[in-house]
């Protein structure tokens, strides 16, 4: 089944000399419970790419379904609310809310959506993130770790179609990082969860089912693990 | 780049944005001050002119001296200028006349004429000798006087003094109100025609040695001196208490408390300024945090960062104070030129391009201080940024987050927007505050409108410019004669009064003296605002009914029975209405009024008292005369164009100035609330847009702006409502209630008016951000300066 369809997708930054062309008719699919990831050098285009197929940013030209839907065929508050239904994020800065504690931050998609948190959900995914004592702590109290851990369970609450993940472990150490990665494959193989994931760094595409390169704004589909066709 | 401090200038470039609104904060301020401040001054100004013509230019009046004695004080280096002054026949009753007409006869010396009076010569010059006289303009244009003509003044003793005309001076209300003359001598052809012995002390000729103090600083320490030296007692010295009132010299009590009102107004508007350029320093504290804090990662230590964050304050300051200051100065000039357009007669001195030295050093001096004072402490915060906690990049988490939102009450949107505002302690308490300030500001300034109303009388709908008055107030003026000026095409209303005085009634058993006045159609209707029981309907179609005005002395109420006798038949009023006012309330007797048949009834009279008219707009002083001549000397020709020009000028002066006040307090509002809630979501603009990417629709960032703004509002509304009630009530107890014993009540209205201006703000406030915010794509959203 076809979560994510991208079709002659381009993004142009800029007019005249200032023009920059960072997508140029990007088209591939992604089916459900697929864990993709996109790699890159950095300015590559990777991160406009996932800021198009996350409905941030208007692409130039092109089209992109999300189980079918058209994203930019919809009104901007159709679009937002769809968004919070089907599209997770995760973010390299995690952009938790400081205000909340690692509970409500969880759940805040949920409340964004006036739906009732239902505590057993809560409570597993909690345990999964290893989180279950740290529930009523702020995000200032937690590590980056940790705090990449709430990112990934506030984006797994709703249960999305996809997950897009922005360097998920740029700003994390190496143990860190390979925990965080553990926790998306599980999620991706237990929930048949899609995952798309940008990253520069090769090692973590280990355990992803197939692996995009972009490069000045060109997508190639390398297939599966990237390890194998990279080195 | 030479030096670290030249970051400043290059980094301003680059938060253009977040600094514009910084920078229209401190001109915000500055403009308040200076603008009020000047407002005042130009008030002051104007007032003191008004004061100088009106009641002379002199600051104290010394009585019971001698002529020797009168010529030291005037030789004295603190005096300015000094000259005798004596009057007779002021009130019109000592029988001074000038071709039948009253004279009122001034004896003065010429420093009088030249230097304590303003303006007051018109043409020719003070008289050289006795057998000259100076004489008030309405001779020359009534009886075609010229200068070198002769006239002669009788005296009550049957003298005739013969006077050659040296020059006309202006007319003052009085003269052309009383339908008199004035004559301005020499001191010594003044005291030839005074009745008494002759001798050197100015008592014996009622007059007194007005003096002009050379210095204006400390005038009753002058007054101290010269009453010690000169071993003057307290009631020899009478003040000028007007003028020296508003040099701010006076100690007279009523004065007093002016100036203390005024001085807690002044506070106000100081205290607003600060707050407003505190609260807006503070709010966009976050991005300098994080700003310098990336400095220190850098390497500057914690004395440079207080060192560029001073300079950057000051920086906004070279741009800001000059161009608040600037806009102030040109409100000022647009008032002032107004003022000349409104009332020429009086404020036509007012130059339209003054400066207004104490309003621009208040502006100047008030905006660096309070910038110095509000940078410090952001500076403080940034010094203390440590270099890791910067380094991380999440400014968000810059802010230390104490205690969890609650998202149980409200919707979390809206949860969030409470938090935000409450969040920060003392952004909270600055920004409740700097709310709260408008609504003190403008209840404070409703105060001085209430005064306003109370010394300077607005002019009725009543008032005539020009009454026709029986000799000895008899009723004596035939119907005939109101015929006539109704058909003058000058006259644009003519209305008759009968009076009856002194009628001795009993009502209810009381025995009640009252003054009998009957109205006709004109005067019922003007009568209708003023209604506070019964029917005017009544009084005017029925018969023998009447209608009382208030007074707290007489308890006549709606149905009682006014007995009363004139002549053989008794007759009985019924009491139909009661009203809160009239046109004549001096008398001491209570005041009743009726129709013309019941006044017919009762009195048997049928011929008016007095005749009001009003002038058509277009009436010169030539129609004016000829309107004079046609009523011939039977009866008095009562000229109140002057007295009400002048009422209409000061009036109209009062209410600019106040509510010039009041739409400045207003406006600053709305630009202080829609400059704070800008402030506000540009310092979470990125948060902003974190939480659009993770599924905030922006109907909900709405909310949330929303919910942040009204929480401000509300705290600030009812904070603002207690304070500025608060301070209602004071100011009125010092302005009104010590002077007329009015009840303090609560302002509703005003009260409705500056929140609903709050309301109207808050809505504006919000629309532009969330506009701005709609705009952005998420990803510019997130990555926003």
């Amino acid at each position: 089944m076809e979560i994510l369809k991208v079709e002659n997708l381009c993004k142009t930054y800029g007019k005249g000399e200032a023009e920059v062309k960072a997508l140029k008719n990007v088209s591939f699919s992604l089916e459900k419970g697929e864990f993709a990831a996109v790699v890159g050098e950095s300015g590559s285009g990777k991160s406009t790419l996932l800021n198009c197929i996350g409905a941030l940013d208007t692409p130039t030209s092109g089209s992109i379904f999300i189980d079918g839907q058209n994203l930019f065929s919809m009104k901007e508050e159709k679009r937002t609310i769809f968004r919070r239904r089907n599209i997770g994020f995760i973010f390299q800065s995690f952009q938790l809310v400081p205000e909340l504690n690692i509970e409500q931050n969880i759940v805040f998609p949920l409340l964004l959506d006036y739906r009732k948190p239902d505590p057993k959900k809560v409570n597993e995914i909690l345990n999964m993130l290893g989180l279950t004592e740290r529930r009523e702590h702020l995000p200032s109290q937690l590590s980056g770790g940790q705090q990449q851990r709430v990112a990934i369970g506030r984006a797994l609450i709703t249960q999305p179609k996809l997950i897009l993940a922005d360097e998920p472990t740029g700003n994390l150490d190496s143990k860190n990082s390979q925990d965080v990665m553990d926790m998306l494959t599980t999620a991706s193989r237990h929930y048949q969860q899609t995952i798309l994931i940008i990253t520069h760094n090769k090692n973590l595409t280990a355990s992803v089912d197939r692996v995009f390169q972009v490069s000045d704004g060109v997508l190639t589909d390398l297939g599966g693990v990237a390890n194998e066709t990279l080195s | 780049m030479k030096h670290y401090l030249e970051l400043v200038p290059i980094s301003a470039r680059v938060h253009r944005k977040q600094n514009r609104m910084s920078i229209f904060c401190i001109i915000l301020a500055v403009f308040l001050v200076t603008a009020i401040f000047g407002m005042a001054d130009m008030f002051i100004r104007s007032q003191i002119m008004q004061a100088q013509i009106d009641g002379g230019n002199f600051h104290i009046g010394i009585k019971d001296i001698t002529d020797e004695e009168a010529t030291l004080i005037s030789k004295r280096p603190d005096i300015q200028a000094a000259a005798r002054y004596g009057v007779l026949n002021f009130r019109g009753n000592e029988g001074y006349t000038f071709e039948g007409w009253n004279a009122v006869i001034v004896g003065c010396d010429e420093e009088y004429m030249t230097k304590l009076m303003v303006d007051i010569i018109e043409e020719g010059n003070f008289p050289q000798n006795n057998l000259q006289v100076m004489i008030t303009l309405n001779a020359k244009e009534y009886l075609g006087l010229q200068i070198g003509d002769t006239v002669a003044i009788n005296t009550p003793g049957g003298t005739e003094f013969h006077y050659e005309i040296s020059g006309f001076c202006n007319d003052n209300s009085k003269t052309m109100s009383e339908d008199s003359y004035g004559f301005f001598m020499t001191t010594s052809a003044f005291r030839k025609m005074y009745p008494t012995e002759k001798s050197d002390k100015l008592a014996d000729y009622n007059s007194i040695l007005c003096v002009q103090f050379s210095d204006l600083k400390n005038i009753q320490n002058t007054i101290n001196n010269l009453k010690e030296e000169c071993h003057l007692s307290d009631g020899q010295v009478s003040e000028n208490t007007k003028l020296l009132g508003l040099l701010g010299q006076s100690t007279n009590s009523f004065m007093v408390q002016v100036y203390m009102s005024a001085i807690i107004l002044f506070l106000l508007v100081m205290f607003a300024g600060i707050i407003m350029i505190a609260s807006s320093l503070n709010s966009n504290v976050m991005q300098r945090i994080e700003f310098f804090g990336l400095i220190r990662c850098i390497g500057a230590t914690p004395k440079q960062v207080m060192k560029l964050v001073s300079k950057e304050a000051l920086n906004w300051c070279r741009f800001a104070i000059p161009v608040g200051v600037a806009m102030g100065i040109v409100v000022v000039w647009v008032l002032c030129a107004v003022l000349r357009v409104l009332s020429p007669e009086y404020f036509g001195a007012i130059p339209t391009f003054s400066f207004s030295l104490p309003s621009i050093v208040a502006g100047i001096v008030i905006g660096l201080l309070t910038v110095l004072l509000a940078a410090h402490s952001p500076a403080k915060k940034a010094a203390k940024v440590s270099p890791l906690t910067a380094a991380s990049g999440n400014a968000l988490n810059l802010r230390p987050v104490r205690k969890a939102a609650n998202t149980k009450i409200f919707k979390v949107e809206i949860s969030l927007g409470i938090y935000h505002a409450i969040s920060s302690k003392k952004n909270f308490v600055l920004m409740v505050l700097s709310f709260s300030i408008s609504i003190v500001l403008f209840l404070s300034f409703a105060v001085a409108i209430a005064f306003a109303n109370h010394t300077i009388t607005p002019l009725r709908p009543w008032t005539a410019d020009i009454s026709i008055i029986s000799p000895q107030n008899t009723c004596s003026i035939d119907n005939s004669i109101l015929e006539k000026l109704e058909k003058n095409p000058i006259v644009n209303a003519a209305y008759g009064r009968m009076f009856s005085y002194d009628v001795s009634t009993t009502v209810n058993d009381d025995r009640v003296t009252l003054d009998i006045i009957s109205y006709e159609q004109k005067q019922f209707d003007w009568a209708k605002n003023y209604l506070l029981q019964g029917s005017i309907k009544v009084v005017q179609n029925e018969v023998n009914t009447g209608m009382i005005v208030y007074s707290p002395e007489n308890n006549i109420e709606v149905g009682d029975t006014v007995n009363c006798r004139i002549g053989e038949k008794p007759i009985e009023i019924k009491i139909a209405g009661i009203l809160s006012d009239c046109p004549f309330n001096t008398t001491s007797n209570g005041i009743l009024i009726c129709s013309e048949n019941t006044f017919q009834k009762i009195t048997g009279q049928n011929k008016y008292t007095i005749i009001d008219i009003q002038l058509d707009k277009n009436a010169t002083d030539t129609d004016v005369n000829a309107l004079h001549q046609m009523i011939g000397n039977d009866f008095t020709f009562s000229d109140e164009r002057m007295g009400n020009e002048s009422t209409r000028g000061i009036y109209y002066c009062m209410c600019l100035f106040l509510y010039g006040f009041l739409v400045i307090v207003a406006l600053i509002t709305i630009f202080n609330i829609i400059n704070s809630i800008a402030l506000s979501v540009a310092a979470r603009t990125k948060q902003y847009g974190a939480f659009r990417a993770i599924g905030v629709s922006t109907k909900q960032l709405t909310k949330m702006i929303i919910a942040e703004a009204a929480t401000y509002t509300i705290m600030g509304t009812v904070i603002g409502s207690i304070l500025g009630v608060a301070f209602h009530k004071l100011l009125f107890g010092m302005m009104i209630t010590y002077n007329w014993g009015d009840t303090w009540k609560i302002p509703l209205n005003e009260l409705g008016i500056i929140i609903a201006i709050m309301v109207f703000s808050i809505i504006i406030a919000v629309y532009r951000p969330v506009k701005r915010l709609r705009k952005m794509s998420i990803t510019e959203n997130i990555s926003a300066q």
